[in-house]
C-alpha cells in the first residue's frame, strides 16, 4: 500500500516537472511571444490581442544589428511559445547566441514557433553574383529593413495570424479579426497619407544607413546617396566631400537618419549642403508618441514631407 | 549594310551585344524616323506597325524602369528558400597575429618578434534534429594542428538542460571561456595563466547546464566531468594515470548569476571551482619520477557592463574581475615504481596554496576605438608565493567588426628580478560568416 502511494506521488511529481505547463488554468493559457524588434512586437499585439503576452529584445531606439545577449533575454525565451524575429541576418550578431541558451524546443528552426518574418517579404537588394565583406556590412541574403512598407506591415500582420492560428486554434477566429482590424487601419491611415506622399515622391534625399529602402520604395522618395560609404562602414572624410557634391548636384534637401547613429556628423554634411537632418525613428518606440506600427509610419511620412 | 560588310563585320569578331545592341537602338529609333518621314503615306497598316514599335518600345523602357528584384536576371529567391540547400556547415577562420617590439627581446613563446600566434578553423553545423557539432582547430607553427574543441551539443533536451559531449573551453572562471584571439588583452590574465593554463584551460568529456531563476534573476549551474584537469606536465611520468582512478578526473562548476541594473548596465557575479588530480615531481632520484597529486582551483568573478541602448554604438564600459586560488594538496603519498625505494625521495610539487587575480577595464572612445587596461597580481610558485604583478594598457581599433587593431604596453615586475617593458601588438581577422558577438 505505502508502495503504492509511493509510485503514484513520484510519478505525479515526475509528470509535473515533465510538463511545465500542467496545471496552467485556460485563463493563462495565453501564447508567449516574443520578437526582436518592437516593429514585429506591436503586430503581434495587434493580432494576437488580449490571447497573447508579448515582450521584445531591441527597443525602438536601439540599433537592431547591435543588440547585446543578454542572459536575461534567454529568460524571456526560455518559456516562449514563439519567437518572431527579421530575418535575412539582421539579428545574426546576437540571436544564435539567444536561441542556443534558452534551450526551447518549440524555438528551434522548423517549428511552429520560430516565425522568420522575412519570408513572407518581397525582399530589396538580395546579393547578385559574388558578394564578400569588401562590399560592407552587406546582407546576402537581401535589405532587412522591410517593416517600414505598410504593404510588409500586411503580410506580417497574416504571417501572425497564421502562427497564432495554428499554434492556438481555438482563438483562430479572433487572430482573423484582429488582423483584418489591423489592416483596416492601415488603409484608412495609407488614405490619409497621399497629399504627403504626393509632396515626397521624387524628391531627393540622403539617408545614413540602407535602412530607408523599403521607405523609399513605397514613398517614392529618391535616395541619392548614403552617409556609409558601404553598409555598416563609418562615413570617411572623402566620402563625405564626395556625398557633399553629389547632394549639391541632386539638390537633396535632407539627410534621413536613425535616432542612434552620430548626428554630429550628419550635421557637419547639412552645413555644408543647406539640407536639413531629419532624426526619424525607424521603429515603434525610437521617439516618444511612437507607441505602434500606424503611428511610426505617419510620423515618418509626415516628418518627411515638412521637411522637403 | 551590304551583306558582304555585315559578314566583315562578324567576322571581325563584333560580339553578339553590339549586335543586340543595334537591333533594340534601331527598334527605339523607329517612331522618331517615322516620324521624320513626313513625305511617305501612311497606311493603316503603316500605323499598326508604328503603334506596334511604340509599345515595343514603352515596354523596353518600362522594364529598364522596374526595380532590380524585379529583373528576371537578378531573381530573389523565393520566400522560405533555402539559403543553404546542401546543407554545408558554416566554415570559418582566425587569423591572430603578434607582434612583439619589447625593448629586451621578445616575450612571446618562441622568441618571434612578429608571428602568426595561431589561426582557427572553425567547422558548425546542426548534426540532427537532436544535435548541433562546433569543431575548432588551433593551427600554430609551435603546435602544429591541435583540436581546440570538439562538441556536441544536445539541443532537445527537457528542462531546458544543455548538454556537451567532447572538447571545450572549461567553465572555470569569465576569460577563461572566450577564445583568446577574442579577448581585449593580447593573452590571458596572469592568474589564469599560472592556475589554468598559457592558452586557457580546456577539457574533454561530459557538460551539463541548468538555467533557473528562482529568485527572479538569471542564475545557471554548469557540471563537467573531464578526463584530466589541464595538460599532462611535460618530461613528468607517473607509474599510473592521474585519471586511473574516477577520483583523478577533473570536475568543476561554476555557478552564474546576472542581474540588469537598467536597461543600459548589468553586472554578473560568479563563482567557479575544478579539481583533479595532476603529476608532480619527485625530488631526490629520476628527474622524470612523477607522482599524481590532487589540485583545485577555486574563484569568483565579477562582471560590470554599461552600454546605454541609443548610443550603444559609441559608448559602453566593462569592468572586470577575477580572484582565484590553487589549492594543492601538500603531502601526497608517493605513488612509485615497483623496485623503487621511498628512501631519500621528496614530494617536489607545491605544498602551499597559491592566490592570483586580475582587474580589467575598458572604456569605449569612439565607435571603433577602445581604451583598456589591466592589473595582475598572483603569487608565485617559482618565488616561494611572493607577489608578482603586472599593469598594461591597451588601445583597441575595429575597422569592422571582423577585424581588429590592438597596440598595448605592460610593465611586468616578477617577485624576484628586475621588471620588464613589453610592447605588443596584435591584429585579428575573421573570414566566413557573421558570428554572433561575444557577450
Amino acid at each position: 500500500m505505502f508502495l503504492h502511494r509511493l509510485t503514484k506521488h513520484v510519478a505525479l511529481g515526475a509528470a509535473l516537472v515533465a510538463s511545465p505547463n500542467a496545471g496552467v488554468s485556460t485563463a493563462q493559457a495565453q501564447l508567449k511571444v516574443v520578437t526582436s524588434t518592437t516593429d514585429l512586437y506591436d503586430i503581434a499585439k495587434a493580432v494576437g490581442g488580449d490571447k497573447i503576452t508579448a515582450t521584445h529584445i531591441g527597443e525602438g531606439y536601439q540599433d537592431p544589428h547591435f543588440v547585446e545577449a543578454k542572459p536575461s533575454f534567454v529568460l524571456q525565451l526560455r518559456n516562449a511559445d514563439v519567437w518572431a524575429f527579421v530575418g535575412l541576418d539582421l539579428e545574426i550578431g546576437w540571436m544564435p547566441l539567444l536561441l542556443q541558451g534558452a534551450r526551447n524546443p518549440k524555438l528551434q528552426p522548423g517549428q511552429p514557433g520560430y516565425v522568420d518574418a522575412s519570408r513572407v517579404i518581397a525582399v530589396l537588394d538580395g546579393a547578385r553574383g559574388n558578394v564578400d565583406r569588401s562590399q560592407g556590412d552587406v546582407h546576402p541574403l537581401g535589405n532587412p529593413h522591410y517593416w517600414l512598407d505598410p504593404e510588409n506591415g500586411r503580410r506580417i500582420a497574416k504571417l501572425f495570424q497564421d502562427t497564432f492560428a495554428k499554434l492556438d486554434p481555438k482563438n483562430a477566429t479572433m487572430y482573423d479579426a484582429n488582423a483584418k482590424a489591423f489592416t483596416q487601419r492601415l488603409d484608412a491611415a495609407e488614405r490619409t497619407w497621399q497629399p504627403d506622399l504626393a509632396k515626397i515622391k521624387g524628391q531627393p534625399v540622403v539617408a545614413w544607413h540602407t535602412s530607408w529602402r523599403y521607405f523609399a520604395e513605397y514613398t517614392g522618395m529618391n535616395i541619392v546617396g548614403f552617409m556609409e560609404p558601404k553598409p555598416g562602414v563609418p562615413p570617411s572624410p572623402a566620402h563625405l566631400a564626395g556625398l557633399i557634391q553629389t547632394m549639391k548636384q541632386a539638390g537633396a534637401k535632407v539627410i534621413v537618419m536613425e535616432p542612434f547613429y552620430d548626428k554630429k556628423t550628419a550635421d557637419f554634411v547639412a552645413s555644408k549642403t543647406g539640407a536639413k537632418v531629419l532624426v526619424l525613428s525607424p521603429s515603434v518606440g525610437g521617439t516618444k508618441g511612437l507607441n505602434d506600427y500606424i503611428q511610426l509610419m505617419t510620423s515618418g511620412i509626415q516628418q518627411l514631407a515638412a521637411a522637403l | 549594310m551590304s551583306r558582304t560588310s555585315a559578314h566583315d563585320a562578324r567576322a571581325s569578331g563584333i560580339p553578339a551585344m553590339l549586335w543586340g545592341a543595334f537591333v533594340i537602338l534601331a527598334v527605339a529609333s523607329w517612331p522618331a524616323s517615322a516620324q521624320r518621314d513626313t513625305t511617305k503615306k501612311k497606311t493603316p497598316s503603316d500605323s499598326a506597325r508604328i503603334a506596334d514599335s511604340i509599345a515595343v518600345v514603352r515596354e523596353l523602357e518600362r522594364i529598364r524602369a522596374e526595380p532590380r528584384a524585379h529583373d528576371p536576371g537578378q531573381q530573389q529567391p523565393p520566400p522560405g528558400a533555402p539559403s543553404n540547400p546542401r546543407m554545408l556547415p558554416d566554415i570559418s577562420a582566425v587569423g591572430d597575429l603578434i607582434g612583439d617590439l619589447s625593448p629586451k627581446g621578445s616575450t612571446q613563446e618562441g622568441g618571434e618578434r612578429f608571428s602568426v600566434r595561431e589561426v582557427e578553423v572553425a567547422l558548425q553545423a546542426a548534426v540532427d534534429p537532436y544535435f548541433r557539432g562546433d569543431v575548432f582547430f588551433g593551427v600554430s607553427d609551435l603546435e602544429k594542428i591541435s583540436i581546440e574543441q570538439a562538441y556536441l551539443t544536445a539541443t532537445s533536451l527537457p528542462w531546458g538542460l544543455e548538454v556537451r559531449l567532447g572538447r571545450y573551453l572549461m567553465p572555470v572562471g569569465k576569460q577563461n571561456t572566450t577564445h583568446r584571439h577574442d579577448l581585449h588583452t593580447v593573452d590571458y590574465p596572469y592568474a589564469l595563466q599560472r592556475f589554468l593554463g598559457d592558452e586557457g584551460l580546456k577539457g574533454t568529456g561530459i557538460y551539463a547546464s541548468k538555467i533557473f531563476a528562482p529568485f527572479g534573476f538569471y542564475q545557471e549551474i554548469i557540471v563537467t566531468a573531464v578526463d584530466r584537469f589541464g595538460e599532462p606536465t611535460p618530461g613528468l611520468v607517473t607509474i599510473d594515470p592521474v585519471n586511473k582512478q574516477l577520483s583523478g578526473l577533473g570536475y568543476s562548476a561554476r555557478l552564474r548569476n546576472y542581474w540588469d541594473l537598467s536597461q543600459a548596465s548589468n553586472i554578473e557575479l560568479s563563482f567557479s571551482g575544478i579539481t583533479g588530480k595532476r603529476e608532480q615531481p619527485v625530488l631526490g632520484g629520476d628527474p622524470t619520477l612523477g607522482t599524481p597529486a590532487r589540485q583545485s582551483v577555486v574563484g569568483t568573478d565579477f562582471t560590470y557592463r554599461w552600454r546605454p541602448l541609443q548610443q550603444g554604438l559609441y559608448k559602453s564600459f566593462i569592468l572586470q574581475a577575477e580572484l582565484l586560488q590553487q589549492l594543492n594538496e601538500q603531502d601526497p603519498t608517493l605513488e612509485l615504481p615497483d623496485g623503487v625505494s621511498p628512501d631519500g625521495l621528496l614530494y617536489g610539487g607545491p605544498t602551499r596554496n597559491f592566490t592570483g587575480g586580475y582587474a580589467f577595464a575598458r572604456y569605449q572612445l569612439t565607435r571603433r576605438g577602445y581604451l583598456g587596461a589591466r592589473f595582475d597580481s598572483f603569487q608565485d610558485e617559482g618565488a616561494n608565493g611572493s607577489a608578482t604583478n603586472a599593469v598594461s594598457g591597451y588601445l583597441e581599433f575595429f575597422p569592422s567588426e571582423f577585424s581588429k587593431l590592438m597596440v598595448g604596453y605592460e610593465r611586468y615586475s616578477p617577485a624576484e628580478g628586475s621588471a620588464t617593458n613589453r610592447i605588443l601588438l596584435q591584429a585579428t581577422f575573421a573570414l566566413g560568416p557573421h558570428k554572433p558577438h561575444p557577450f
